[in-house]
Parts: C-alpha cells; sequence; structure tokens
C-alpha cells in the first residue's frame, strides 16, 4: 500500500467528517478541553504547592527574627553571639535590611511595590533580621519563645517567620487539590469519552453507506477506521492547544509573582503541554475507536 | 445430487491438462438466523470456474442469505462454504478484505455514493483498497468501456437512470477484476428491457471467464437465458439443472 494516497484520503475524509459535523465535534471539543483543562490545573496546582512545601521544610529548622528598625549594631551583635552560644543554634547570620529587600524582591516578587515606596520616599519597609540555623525542627519553637521576648525585635504582628502548622496545611492542600483534580478530570473525562464516541458514532453513521461499501470491496478494517481515528486526535490536539493556551494565559496574567507559581518554570510548562498533547490525542484516539466499534462489526 | 468436493468431475482424458477446482462449494449448509428462522437448510452445490449460475426461488426463499455466505457477511449454522478453496467458517476477520476482492458484489439497491461523480465512485473501490495504485484513470476507464457507460464519467448518480446506475456499481464490482461476480437481484428495481441489457452485460462478463452467480426471481430472463439454474424453496435446494427453466419443466429434478 501506497502510505503517500493512504494518507491523503485519511485526511481528506476526517477533514470532512469535522466540517460535516461541526456542532458535535465542537462539543466534544469543549468537553476535551475542559478536561484537559482541570487535568492540567489540577497538575500546575498540585506542583505548585509540592514545590512551596518542599522550600518550607528546607527552611523548617530555620528562623528568622526581624529586628526593629533603628536599634544599635552593637546590642544586635550582643544578642546575635548569646544566640550562637546555644546549643541548639548551628550558626546566625545577620541579615541587613538591603539585604532583605533584595531577597523580597527576588523571592516574593515584591520589586516594582519596593521600587515604588523608595522613589516615593516611602524608604525600605522590610527589616533587618537575625536568621538562625537550628538544629531540629523542635528547637525553632523553644528558641522562638526565647526571643520573643528580646526588646531588640520587631513589635509587629510577626516578629519572627515561626509559623508552627504550616507544613501540616500545605500537606493537607497537596492531598485535597490532588483528590479533587482527580474526582474532576475522571468526571469530566468519562463525559468527554463519551461525547467523542457519541461523535465518531455520527460521523460514522453520516459516513455508513461509504463503511459498507469500504467492507463490501475490501478494505482493510484498519484502513476504514483511520479517518476516525485521526478526527478524534485532531479534536483532542485541538483541545490540548486550546487548554493549554487558557493554562498558560491565566499564569501569565494573574500567576506573575504570585507564590503558588514561583515553581513554575519553562520545563514544567513545556513538560505540562507535552502532557496535555499527549493526553488529548490519547483520548480522542480511544475514543475514535470505541466510538467505531459498532461499525465495524460484521 | 450431492457431491462432496473431493470428488472430481468426470475426466475428459486427452485435453484437459489439469481438473477444475470447484470455486465455490456449498457443503451441508444450515443457516439459522438469531430469530430461530431456518433460512437455509441442508444445502449443497458447488460452482466451477466459469459457470454462470442462476439461484431462483420466492420471496423468503434463502437467495440472499446464500450470498450473504459466500461474502461471509454470515457464518453457516452448520456445514461448511469454501470459497476457491478456502473454508470461511476458518477465515480470520482479518483476511476477510482479501476474499472480498476476490469478489465483485451487486445489489438491487445499487449502493453508489450520490456526491461522488461515476468515475469516483468506480475508483472509491481501488482507493480504499489500494491508494496509490498506478494507472488508476485507466482501470476505471476499462471497467466503465465494459459497461458501456465510458461516456457518463463526470456525471453524478442521481442524474442516471436505474439500469445505468447499475452498470456503474457493476463496473465498480469489476474495477478488481474479481474472479467470481455475485448479483444479488441485479435487476429487482428495473424495467424488462433495462433488465434484460443487465443481464446481457452479466452474460458477457462470464465470457470473460469471470464465475458468475445471480440470484433473482426474474422469470423471463432465467428462461430465456438457459444457463444453470439452482432453484429453492423454503431453505432448500428443490432443483439444480445444467439448462434450467426458472419453474419446474420437464426437468431433471434432484
Ligand atoms: N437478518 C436476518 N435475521 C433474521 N431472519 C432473517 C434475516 N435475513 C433473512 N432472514 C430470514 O431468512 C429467510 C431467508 O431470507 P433471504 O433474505 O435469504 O430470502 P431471499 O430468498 O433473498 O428473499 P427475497 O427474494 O425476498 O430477497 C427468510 O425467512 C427471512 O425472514
Ligand atoms: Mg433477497
Amino acid at each position: 500500500m501506497n502510505p503517500v494516497p493512504a494518507i491523503r484520503f485519511v485526511l481528506r475524509s476526517a477533514l470532512q467528517n469535522v466540517t460535516r459535523n461541526f456542532g458535535i465535534s465542537l462539543a466534544s471539543l469543549l468537553t476535551v478541553t475542559l478536561t484537559l483543562l482541570g487535568a492540567g490545573a489540577a497538575v500546575v496546582v498540585v506542583h505548585a504547592l509540592d514545590n512551596v512545601l518542599h522550600s518550607e521544610e528546607s527552611q523548617a529548622s530555620v528562623l528568622k527574627v526581624f529586628l526593629a528598625d533603628h536599634v544599635s549594631l552593637q546590642s544586635i551583635m550582643q544578642l546575635e553571639s548569646s544566640l550562637a552560644a546555644q546549643h541548639q543554634v548551628v550558626s546566625v547570620q545577620f541579615e541587613n535590611k538591603d539585604a532583605a529587600a533584595r531577597q523580597g524582591c527576588r523571592q516574593l516578587g515584591l520589586c516594582s511595590a519596593l521600587n515604588t515606596l523608595r522613589s516615593t520616599g516611602g524608604g525600605n519597609p522590610l527589616p533587618a533580621s537575625l536568621n538562625l540555623k537550628l538544629r531540629s525542627i523542635g528547637a525553632v519553637t523553644t528558641i522562638n519563645d526565647e526571643v520573643r521576648t528580646s526588646p531588640l525585635i520587631f513589635q509587629g504582628a510577626h516578629p519572627t517567620d515561626y509559623n508552627p502548622d504550616v507544613i501540616p496545611r500545605l500537606e493537607r492542600y497537596i492531598l485535597i487539590a490532588q483528590i479533587a483534580g482527580g474526582i474532576l478530570v475522571a468526571v469530566i473525562g468519562a463525559v468527554a469519552l463519551v461525547i467523542i464516541t457519541i461523535s465518531i458514532r455520527t460521523a460514522a453513521y453520516v459516513r455508513r453507506r461509504e463503511i459498507e461499501i469500504m467492507k463490501l470491496v475490501g478494505a482493510s478494517e484498519w484502513f476504514i477506521r483511520w479517518p476516525f481515528i485521526f478526527e478524534g486526535m485532531m479534536v483532542g490536539l485541538a483541545s490540548a492547544v486550546v487548554a493549554a493556551a487558557i493554562l498558560l494565559g491565566v499564569e501569565y496574567v494573574f500567576g506573575a509573582g504570585h507564590a503558588l507559581f514561583l515553581g513554575i518554570g519553562v520545563r514544567f510548562a513545556l513538560t505540562v503541554i507535552a502532557g496535555l498533547l499527549v493526553a488529548g490525542a490519547f483520548l480522542g484516539a480511544f475514543g475514535s475507536m470505541v466510538g467505531i466499534r459498532r461499525s465495524l462489526a460484521a | 445430487m450431492f457431491r462432496s468436493h473431493h470428488a472430481q468431475p468426470p475426466e475428459l482424458p486427452a485435453v484437459r491438462t489439469a481438473p477444475t477446482r470447484p470455486l465455490i462449494v456449498f457443503e451441508r449448509v444450515f443457516k439459522t438466523y438469531g430469530n430461530g428462522n431456518p433460512a437455509l437448510e441442508d444445502v449443497s452445490f458447488q460452482v466451477r470456474p466459469k459457470d454462470f449460475v442462476f439461484v431462483v426461488g420466492a420471496s423468503g426463499a434463502g437467495k440472499s442469505t446464500m450470498v450473504r455466505l459466500l461474502i461471509r457477511e454470515e457464518v453457516a449454522s452448520r456445514g461448511h462454504v469454501l470459497v476457491d478453496g478456502q473454508d470461511l467458517r476458518r477465515l480470520r476477520r482479518r483476511q476477510l478484505p482479501r476474499l472480498r476482492r476476490k469478489m465483485g458484489i451487486v445489489f438491487q439497491d445499487y449502493k453508489l455514493l450520490p456526491t461522488l461523480t461515476v468515475e469516483q465512485n468506480v475508483a472509491f473501490a481501488i482507493q480504499v483498497t489500494n491508494p496509490g495504485r498506478r494507472h488508476l484513470k485507466e482501470k476505471v476507464a476499462e471497467a466503465l468501456y465494459i459497461v458501456g457507460l465510458e461516456d457518463k464519467l463526470l456525471s453524478q448518480p442521481g442524474q442516471l437512470s436505474g439500469g445505468e446506475q447499475q452498470r456503474v456499481a457493476i463496473a465498480r464490482a469489476l474495477v478488481h477484476r474479481p474472479r467470481i461476480f455475485l448479483a444479488d437481484e441485479p435487476t429487482g428495481n428495473l424495467d424488462p428491457d433495462t433488465s434484460w441489457g443487465i443481464v446481457q452485460l452479466l452474460l458477457q462478463i462470464n465470457h470473460r471467464g469471470t464465475t458468475v452467480v445471480v440470484a433473482t426471481h426474474n422469470r423471463e430472463i432465467v428462461d430465456l437465458c438457459r444457463q444453470r439454474v439452482i432453484a429453492m424453496e423454503q431453505g432448500r435446494i428443490v432443483r439444480d439443472e445444467v439448462e434450467g427453466q426458472y419453474m419446474d419443466g420437464a426437468a431433471q429434478a434432484l
């Protein structure tokens, strides 16, 4: 069998199917897009939460003690050495206000806010800090309680970055996101599969004469099947493109600088896009196989 | 006149070089559809290469069932159907296209694609089985020439008479150069003159060396042609005559 005209036949038939049954093709495109969007969003959110969790965990035995402005360098050094003398403290590092601003700019995406403040004479609102590295997570609580009584430290809502339940909470969020995402994807995915199947069945019904003749003159089953599978894959791939565009668009517009999206790099985005394309093609092909089966029987 | 397909026909010693193996064999075939209706009961016959056979009988006698078994649209409930030595019961699903390409098949309702031209309808049979085959246009033109429609290449089926549409269907069935040509009521929708033209065409195809089996209840034509007739009644063969008539005449009954 010569592949070129065969491929041309498959492409032409598949395109005809899409244009002849535009309404139902559009319906399957939308449901597959929804499925992929749900799956993609779940993956992205879980991945982002995971990233936050990891960075929190690595910082779990780190305690940042914010210092009040205008305290003398000498008293700071006294506090520093008294802390360093403690058994549970591995190291103490002083971070001045400029370094804090650089950190805030880089890690929290606060650059523009900080710049605005500085240019309008607002100065740098971020406090200097002593960054303690502790031997254990358990030590964080005791040191935190102790250091809070010092007159040197920042008198605000958060004198340290101590947050005892952030990790269990994150873990719970990740679990919820995984379960909810899984259920959502399974439900919409089932609906999408059914609609693809109906759509292909409709296309096969519209072409029943043609299929009958193809069988009669001895076309192979795969030759009969391919246009429909290709149609399904085209719908699936188009849905993947739409879903990827929406996901990336949302991230671009709302996600820039947001903590949830900090961990999403180009590589992860490309992986997600590739995954969406594969999933879309697979959904389309599988739905088509199911949809065309009845027409091929006997 | 049941004859096992192992038994050879009596040989003429001198001229014939090889015994002709029957092309179609029905061996004690029973067919019962899902609803329990027996459509064929104990049907046995053979068709040799280049034979021309009418299968006749009243409505419901089992003619179409016979055709469906031959193209393996249905499988015999009991017994064996052999085509070119191959037992269709043992034919695997993916071998079916090969069987179908050995056969040209036409029906009462032509089964043409209304949006395609005459030429495209005939070419379709090649495009979906052997895309990219060379000399496609020539092969299509040749088939259309045989059926006498070489000047209607660009017409659409809707612009043709019933007889012409059946000729297009015949051309499409011929384009693979089939060994066996099956026609189920090919003249069922045609007036007598047009029917006669179609049957002439089938005889001509037979003269070119193709085995032809025609299921019909067109009495005039069967009586005029003086070809082999297999007569069916309620799923059984009641007559099988070399130069038969539609009705039981002074026949060599079974
Ligand atoms: N798909 C089917 N399911 C159930 N019964 C069937 C089916 N096809 C045919 N039959 C039955 O089998 C018997 C033979 O039918 P068949 O179509 O072979 O007859 P026929 O000789 O071709 O008749 P006609 O001249 O009307 O075309 C009939 O009793 C018919 O009702
Ligand atoms: Mg019939």
